[in-house]
């Protein structure tokens, strides 16, 4: 369903790319120590997914895990290698992205249904169980400028599991939502998986461990490890061991 | 080029809709609020009226009306190229969460203000008849007029779009060109009377815009048929449409990593 060979993103350094012609005129002499050149926020990173199969994918802080939701959504092509995505992709929610902050939660569920191409008349069916599932009352005609992150999150998880799409992407929204909501997202999991493809980031190993049968853990852009969630995540707990305790602080 | 005319037709129902929740968007929390598109053209008007009319004594019988449907055109032009500047920076979180015609954001702006541009038309009409502007057949020309600077809006939007990513200080130096292309063009005052004979065609050239104006005075107020150097606009329009389009569709991609 999902099938990555050799991918590679790169991204210019520098905060913005400039034209040459710019570069030329206004960057030669005060910027001469701006770094120059390419980073690889992905690289010869290969794998497969097939239908109903339930993928975590866990690594540090800027190891590429989003980045590499984003290739799957088709948001960013890739820069070297191929990928393939058979199926229709929900929106990528992860946390504070994804919405217009000034509109209601109410308006945002149908901007994000039409942005993946669900018909409106067909939103107006599922909103109401959105507005339920995230438990967000009289605040659904509030603008999103006004929601906790925890609401934010809630609202995104909603729309992501209603969407009705064959391919979920989830980046680390469901750790923000507090237990009770957390419980009903786990229920709300186990009922998708097997039945949708899932892709999950996620820094809450117990989460990994219970729904991903499949776990990859990458490193700065390179993969170092995929197959049993539960061995790939001891290796990657004992790598990330502090080898120093933390200085006391009295 | 064409693929990308498709793929933007393709999901015009999210590009209505985008256009939809944001006038929304605008409009909500004023207290006046949907009567502001009405105010805000009359108002700017006002300041121009008082500015021409009464501090330098200049304008004929029919300058409000004159004046209206250029300074109407004109913000449709300006406030569509404004908004594009940071049309594809202001979304990041929207980019980055789902695969979509990015060219529908500088779009969207386009149809806003041309919305803007018809609530200004509703408090034109009843003008024109306090004015007596002669109404004739060539009113037909209108849509034409419209049509031709929307096309050329679409090409400009779309580069400015492009570089307003790459480039922030483009938001700054687009002022200025908006500020100076106000006073080179004839809003204010007419092409005749006031540019001298022997410079009229290096000035008509000079700025495309100007044989724009002249021509919805014509056809709107005035009854008469467009300004024929309406025609060089129109080249220019396909020209920047053509330019723009070439220039999106070739980094619609590398946009997505810049921001």
């Amino acid at each position: 369903m999902i099938n990555v060979s050799d991918l590679g993103i790169k991204f210019k350094m520098g905060k913005r790319r400039r034209s040459r012609a710019f570069t030329f005129l206004f960057e030669r002499s005060h910027n001469r120590q701006r770094p120059t050149g390419e980073f690889w926020a992905l690289r010869h990173v290969s794998f497969t997914v097939e239908r109903g199969e339930t993928v975590g994918i866990i690594g540090r802080n800027g190891s590429g895990k989003s980045t590499l939701l984003r290739v799957i959504a088709g948001i960013y092509p890739p820069d070297e290698g191929t990928v393939s995505v058979g199926g229709e992709v929900s929106t990528l929610f992860s946390l504070g992205t994804g919405f217009n902050a000034e509109l209601s939660g109410r308006d945002n569920i149908y901007l994000n249904g039409i942005m993946i191409g669900i018909a409106k008349n067909q939103i107006d069916g599922i909103s109401d169980a959105i507005i339920e599932f995230a438990e967000l009352g009289d605040f659904i005609d509030m603008p999103v400028r006004t929601y906790s992150s925890g609401m934010r999150s809630r609202l995104g998880f909603a729309i992501a599991m209603h969407s009705d799409k064959d391919i979920v992407l989830i980046d680390e929204i469901m750790g923000a939502g507090d237990a009770v909501f957390r419980q009903k997202a786990d229920a709300e999991m186990r009922r998708i998986i097997g039945e949708r493809t899932v892709l999950i980031v996620s820094h809450d190993m117990n989460t990994i461990k219970e729904f991903a049968n499949k776990v990859i853990w990458l490193n700065r852009g390179v993969m170092v490890a995929m197959g049993e969630p539960k061995e790939v995540v001891e290796q990657y707990l004992a790598a990330s061991k502090v080898k120093k305790p933390p200085p006391d602080l009295d | 080029m064409i693929e990308q005319l498709r793929r933007v037709w393709q999901r015009r129902e999210l590009l209505w809709y985008m256009v939809k929740l944001q006038m929304k968007a605008e409009k909500k929390n004023k207290v006046l609020g949907f009567a502001w598109s009405f105010l805000d053209p009359l108002l700017l008007l006002l300041v121009y009226m008082v500015l021409v009319h009464y501090i330098f004594g200049r304008g004929g019988p029919q300058f409000p009306v004159l004046l209206f449907i250029s300074l109407l055109s004109w913000r449709w032009f300006t406030s569509s190229l404004s908004r594009s500047v940071t049309s594809v920076t202001s979304k990041v979180g929207l980019i980055q969460s789902v695969r979509f015609p990015l060219a529908i954001l500088p779009l969207s702006g386009i149809i806003i203000g041309f919305f803007d541009w018809l609530f200004g038309f509703v408090i034109l009409v009843p003008m024109l008849f306090i004015f007596e502007a002669s109404l004739t057949v060539n009113i037909l020309w209108l849509p034409v007029l419209l049509l031709i600077q929307f096309v050329g809006t679409v090409g400009a939007c779309l580069l400015v779009a492009v570089v307003g990513t790459y480039l922030s200080d483009l938001g700054n130096i687009i002022q200025f060109l908006i500020r100076l292309g106000f006073y080179l063009s004839p809003i204010l005052y007419s092409v005749e009377g006031t540019v001298p004979e022997r410079l009229t065609m290096l000035y008509m050239l000079g700025n495309p815009f100007a044989g724009m104006m002249e021509s919805y005075k014509n056809v709107v107020i005035l009854g008469a048929p467009p300004n024929e150097y309406a025609l060089w606009g129109a080249a220019v329009a396909v020209i920047a449409f053509l330019v723009g389009l070439w220039y999106f569709s070739r980094d619609e991609y590398k946009l997505v990593k810049a921001i």
